[in-house]
């Protein structure tokens, strides 16, 4: 037993080390042309064991052919990223202990919504591709040579410090439902990376990223499933980050996509109404010719009595506060995206 | 649960899904719970607001989480996911941060509106019936037992995740549905995408990307043999029910799943009569099987 456990006992007789058995149920596939199947193992480790040091004691002791992705163990590099129990997690990040003692078994499977190379290990080209679609670098609009350098205050580096929190690790992608029924679209990692720039006030681009960003695959892809912005392992958010895109196309009024006259819709909803009229909002969304081809489901929809009477007055009380309040805000609300200064020279 | 709640019901269900209004109303009624009627509140600004003037979406929600406060009650009551995720998140956003409540009701003051202080909930009623004494109430009232039925929970996404908003569940292995499901004696169908989403938001400007989403519960649910779904988003409600044919179209398979508002299938387990609960609103209608197994009355009132 004791060369079984070396790396245990070692720790052990050092620390004191508290030992737990783990059984973790691990989906295996050897590449293409190949049948994926799940097996289970069983291995000793120590009480603070996380997934990742699990399956390294799996590797290790008992199946040498397991293909995991790890580097840094310790939440940084973002490349142990992989499902557990169906979810996306970082394998280091995630502590043992809870499952062992609920005595749940779990199940390990690669991340989805990207090509499975073998056992745990996924093709992560796509993801770089849509990163790299972004242009993920600064562009500081034609100001190629600065004499002086940019003076961005803590405010203004705020507004990006979530998103410059991102590892690239993939695991918001992994149940993305958007990603799921179009392939193609940018996805949360790229769209969160996307505004780390637009957001970033040295940045002279960003008009021209918004209306990349606007078109189809874009920004209005995002269902706003929310699964991005669980799974993340950094805080990122990233759904939070395609509704401040959505935001500044909004204000540089980059309203041309369907997904955009939308949301306008809803604006004035509330502006003349209070509540939101659907009746308004098929033919405004998506055009009148569109709006044409949709009329004998409308109609079905009228005959269940689902689109109410745009003559029925459904104004809410004492609406002129809400047009106030609108006022006052659009009076507020800075008309233009805000840009870094440059120190003087000299300074 | 409490005895008073401040009603929120939303867009959807004070314009074209009056069905759940009613359903709501008739279901607190046989709980013993008051709703307190908001009559000035305004949209909570749904996804879009949000994201277009997201300081507009703020002060709409403040304004209208200050409306509740002056109702006398601790927890404004919501119908809807979408209203629960935003309302609860402008709620933390305002109660965290001392200085952003006081520049928000600041505004309001300006505009000429009463301000928040800070003091309410904001709770779903899925939240409210599924756990603690409003459970316990539920199964008292829950007289006509649906046994024979099979019901799929259909979640959505906005009363699960993200959790750190939300909170009241395990985002990924929920369970309120399926206890209150068991609690009318109907039969819960387990199907793993009842947690992901129905496409309403996109289904619209990105229609094809949508139904891609749309088609996975409608297609696994009736696979796994459900006669109806239920949901606690009349948005999802909408898209699952309204785009159900189209949904059919793409999947190339038939689809005919009755789709129930949770009030609506709690309400028929109480025995509230089908004129409060009006199923003849849906698009895709009960069939007499279905009538049957949710013990309805055989003649069908007028709406
Ligand atoms: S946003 Fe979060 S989950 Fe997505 S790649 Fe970055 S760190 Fe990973
Ligand atoms: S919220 Fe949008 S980006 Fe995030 S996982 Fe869902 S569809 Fe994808
Ligand atoms: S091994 Fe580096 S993030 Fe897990």
């Amino acid at each position: 037993m004791a060369i079984e456990n070396a790396h245990l006992t070692t720790l052990q007789g050092a620390y004191d080390v508290e030992l737990m058995e783990v059984t973790l149920r691990v989906r295996r596939y050897a590449g293409e042309g190949s049948r994926p199947e799940t097996r289970s193992y069983t291995v000793e480790v120590a009480t603070t064991a996380t997934l990742l040091d699990a399956l390294d004691v799996v590797k290790d002791k008992l199946d040498g052919t397991l293909a995991y992705r790890k580097s840094c163990r310790m939440a940084v590099c973002g490349s142990c990223g992989m499902r557990m129990d169906g979810g996306a997690v970082l394998a280091c990040k995630t502590a043992m202990k809870p499952f062992v003692d609920a005595g749940h078994v779990v199940t390990v499977s690669p991340m989805g919504n990207l090509p499975v190379i073998k056992d745990l290990v996924v093709d992560m080209a796509p993801f770089w591709q849509k990163v790299h679609a972004v242009k993920p670098f600064l562009d500081t609009g034609g100001v190629d040579d600065p004499e002086t350098e940019w003076r961005v205050t803590p405010r203004q580096s705020a507004l990006i410090a979530k998103e410059s929190l991102c590892i690239m690790c993939g695991c918001c992608v992994s149940e993305c439902n958007s990603m799921d029924s179009d392939p193609d679209f940018l996805g949360p990692a790229a769209l969160a990376k996307a505004y780390r720039f637009v957001g970033d006030v040295r940045d002279g681009d960003a008009r021209e990223r918004l209306k990349e960003l606007s078109g189809a695959h874009g920004i209005w892809d995002c269902t706003r499933c929310y699964f991005c912005n669980q799974r993340c392992p950094k805080g990122v958010d990233p759904r939070d980050a395609i509704a401040k895109l959505g935001g500044e196309a909004f204000r540089e009024g980059i309203a041309r996509d369907e997904g955009a006259k939308h949301a306008k819709v809803f604006v004035q909803s509330t502006y003349k109404g209070g509540y939101l009229r659907e009746t308004e909002l098929v033919p405004k969304t998506i055009g009148p010719i569109a709006a044409i081809q949709q009329l004998p489901f409308a109609f079905q929809l009228a005959r269940a009595g689902k689109v109410p009477n745009p003559l029925a007055p459904h104004k809410a009380k004492d609406n002129a506060e809400v047009k106030r309040l609108w006022k006052l805000l659009e009076a507020q609300a800075p008309k233009h995206r805000e840009r870094a200064t440059r120190a003087p020279e000299g300074a | 649960m409490d005895e008073r709640y401040a009603y929120y019901p939303g867009c959807l269900a004070s314009l074209s899904q009056k069905e759940l209004d009613s359903s709501t109303r008739a279901i607190t009624k046989r709980l013993d719970v008051e709703l307190v009627d908001m009559p000035s509140v305004t949209c909570c600004g749904a996804g879009d607001i949000h994201e277009a003037k997201p300081d507009y979406y703020l002060h709409l929600s403040a304004r209208i989480l200050g409306q509740a406060e002056r109702s006398g009650c601790k927890t404004l009551l919501t119908i809807c996911n979408v209203c629960t995720l935003n309302l609860r998140q402008a709620n933390q956003r305002l109660t965290e941060d001392p200085a952003e409540l006081a520049r928000v009701n600041d505004n309001l003051k300006s505009a000429g509106i009463a301000g928040y202080d800070g003091g309410i909930d904001v709770r779903h009623l899925l939240w409210e019936v599924s756990s603690g004494d409003g459970f316990e109430r539920f199964k008292q009232i829950a007289v006509r037992s649906l046994e024979g039925l099979k019901v799929a929970p259909f979640y959505g996404c906005q009363i699960l995740r993200p959790a750190k908003l939300l909170g009241f569940e395990d985002p990924d292995r929920p369970s309120s549905l399926e206890r209150l499901i068991e609690a009318c004696g109907a039969e819960a169908i387990d199907y793993p995408a009842k947690v992901k989403c129905c496409g309403f938001p996109i289904v619209l400007a990105r229609e094809d990307v949508a139904l891609g989403e749309l088609v996975q519960p409608l297609r696994e649910a009736t696979e796994a043999g459900a006669d109806v779904m239920v949901t606690p988003c009349p948005l999802c409600h909408l898209s699952l029910d309204a785009w159900q044919a189209k949904a059919a179209d793409v999947a190339g398979m038939e689809f005919k799943l009755p789709v129930l508002h949770l009030a609506q299938l709690l309400g028929a387990a109480a025995g509230v009569e089908e004129s409060q609960l009006r199923f003849r609103r849906h698009i895709v209608r009960l069939s007499d099987d279905v009538k049957e197994k949710l013990r309805l009355p055989s003649v069908v009132s007028a709406d």
